[in-house]
């Protein structure tokens, strides 16, 4: 019986692995056929060519540095930016979420700068920081690591990318705290700042993960439409534009398949940190 | 545990001098939740307070409790009766944290207090245990039972060495043998402790059987229609006259309080 389920169980999985998997091999098949076909490959470069990028990722292209090196940049800057959004945007969603005054001050600002894209933001803070990085800032000049590439304008746009989602998730979550809870910390002795540590925290924290990862997915958008535009010198977005433009098809290719590779692998990761942290969720008692 | 009261009987805990209660409702109409109430509750008394849904009773607790204030007369608190550090509150709902485990919502107050984890923790433990909970430190609240999370949420209360314990209907959602175990708990503990206890129900024989005093509430609006002082030997017994004869005297305070 065990072992006959068991077997059950194994061959069911490898069913819908195979269901998930076909459409894609399909997918690749033609196209390796089309391309192959076509005879093209700096419009329609095939499947193998592509695969042959990302086998040699630290493979150096011209003046632009290799995928992984590019990768790595990009992922610098998204974080910088996003643990800076992370701060900010849930520090200031739970003031605002407490304390009435500070929400109606706030809020109408917010609503003005929200619905800008983050991307508009580029040519400004460039202009504002030049191309200054992050060791300049610390008083170094040059610092021949990857830290030479995280420009604090890059960094800027990626914080305006996190920033909103966290914020208006964090507000939403603090917003709808239970009183009891409020109540409750405050009867055992909790001061008002260890009411907003110990409950307006925790008690929102669903909310606040969601957001986290709402704008993590939205800092990496972010980071690779800055990285395409005029003045960029590095990063996966800035190497997929290179290649483009030297009509190099197969490493564009490779370039996004990267990208959505790092998209999805971002946003399972804040799936299982949510998973972790927040399992009372909708269990209330 | 507090020799400055437990000799001294007649202390004050709370007194409430023609307190009324009017909530403007969202709609703009004023609801009138308490008319007039006078109450006095002194040390180591463990009065119940029983009245029909609605007439006022968790207004009485929050008013105690500091989360509201009066809008008529004067409510005063005895000397000692600090809210924040000596007032426990068992809610009706919302009893624990749900982010935190049995052991981290037992230990809340004193890390509130800036205890040490260790010492905070050790404590904990043993009110785990002195409520039944041995074994139990690591779950969630929405891991535990009714009757379970009821013995944490009185743990919780009891972390504070509270001298007035605020309780609004706390075992109204257990069933018979659980609400039976939980009050024989909470019986002694108040024998342990000499802490005072204002308990809410709507429970006449859970009234009659716990207190020192039933306080028969009335209302809308919430006023004290009559007050008995139950002063059977304990453990109690139900089926013994005197207290099936109390039971039938609080029925009829009750019905005749009722609008
Ligand atoms: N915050 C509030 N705002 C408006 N009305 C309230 C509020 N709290 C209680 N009331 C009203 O006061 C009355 C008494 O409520 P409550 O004290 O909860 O009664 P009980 O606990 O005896 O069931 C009810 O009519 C209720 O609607
Ligand atoms: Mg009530």
């Amino acid at each position: 019986m065990e072992t006959a389920k068991h077997t059950e169980n194994r061959s069911g999985r490898l069913i819908s692995l195979l269901t998930a998997a076909a459409p894609l091999l399909v997918l690749l098949l033609v196209w390796q056929l089309a391309a192959v076909r076509l005879g093209r490959p700096w419009i329609f470069p095939p499947v193998t060519r592509v695969l042959e990028q990302l086998a040699h990722p630290l493979r150096t292209h011209y003046a632009s540095g290799s995928l992984l090196g590019n990768t790595s940049v990009s992922l610098l800057r998204v974080l910088i930016g996003f643990v800076l959004a992370a701060v900010v945007g849930i520090s200031l969603g739970v003031l605002m979420g407490s304390a009435r005054f500070v929400r109606r001050t706030v809020e109408p600002l917010i609503e003005i700068l929200r619905p800008l894209c983050p991307i508009a933001w580029l040519p400004f803070a460039i202009a504002v920081f030049k191309l200054r990085t992050v060791p300049q800032l610390f008083g170094l000049a040059y610092t021949r690591t990857v830290w030479d590439q995280v420009q604090l304008g890059m960094i800027f746009v990626i914080f305006v990318g996190g920033f909103f989602p966290i914020l208006t998730n964090t507000l939403d979550g603090v917003t709808g705290v239970r009183r009891s809870y409020v109540l409750l910390a405050r009867t055992l002795g909790a001061s008002p700042a260890q009411v907003f540590r110990h409950v307006y925290l925790p008690a929102a924290m669903p909310q606040i993960l969601t957001g986290l990862r709402q704008g993590l997915g939205l800092c990496w958008f972010v980071i690779i439409a800055a990285e395409m535009m005029i003045g960029s010198d590095s990063g996966i977005g800035y190497l997929l534009m290179y290649a483009a433009d030297n009509a190099a098809m197969d490493l564009v290719v490779a370039a996004m398949f990267i990208i959505g590779i790092v998209g999805a692998s971002l946003n399972f990761l804040m799936r299982r940190v949510m998973h972790r942290f927040v399992s009372w969720k909708g269990r209330e008692v | 545990m507090r020799p400055e009261f437990a000799s001294d009987a007649n202390h004050t805990i709370l007194q409430l001098d023609d307190v009324g209660k009017t909530f403007r409702s969202d709609a703009g109409a004023d609801v009138t939740a308490l008319a007039s109430v006078d109450l006095t509750i002194r040390q180591g008394e463990f009065v119940t307070l029983v009245g029909a849904t609605g007439c006022g009773k968790t207004t009485l607790l929050d008013l105690a409790a500091g989360i509201t204030e009066p809008s008529a007369g004067h409510l005063r608190r005895g000397s000692g009766v600090r809210l924040g550090q000596s007032v426990a509150y068992v809610f009706q709902h919302y009893t624990l944290f749900p982010w935190r485990t049995t052991l981290t919502n037992v230990a809340f107050g004193l890390q509130m207090r800036g205890i040490g984890r260790r010492q905070a923790r050790t404590c904990a433990m043993e009110l785990l245990a002195r409520v039944g909970l041995a074994g139990f430190e690591k779950g969630r609240p929405h891991e535990l039972s009714g009757g379970m999370r009821q013995r944490a949420a009185i743990a919780q209360a009891l972390a504070i060495e509270p001298v007035l314990l605020l309780m609004d209907e706390p075992f109204g959602a257990v069933d018979d043998a659980t609400r039976a175990e939980l009050q024989r708990m909470l019986v002694d503990l108040w024998q342990d402790r000499g802490m005072t206890i204002l308990f809410v129900t709507h429970n006449i024989d859970e009234a009659i059987l716990l207190g020192t005093r039933v306080v028969v509430f009335g209302g809308p609006p919430g006023r004290v229609v009559r007050q008995f002082d139950i002063d059977l030997p304990r453990p109690r017994d139900r089926n013994m006259k005197p207290f099936t004869n109390l039971f039938l005297d609080v029925r009829q305070a009750l019905a005749g309080g009722l609008d």
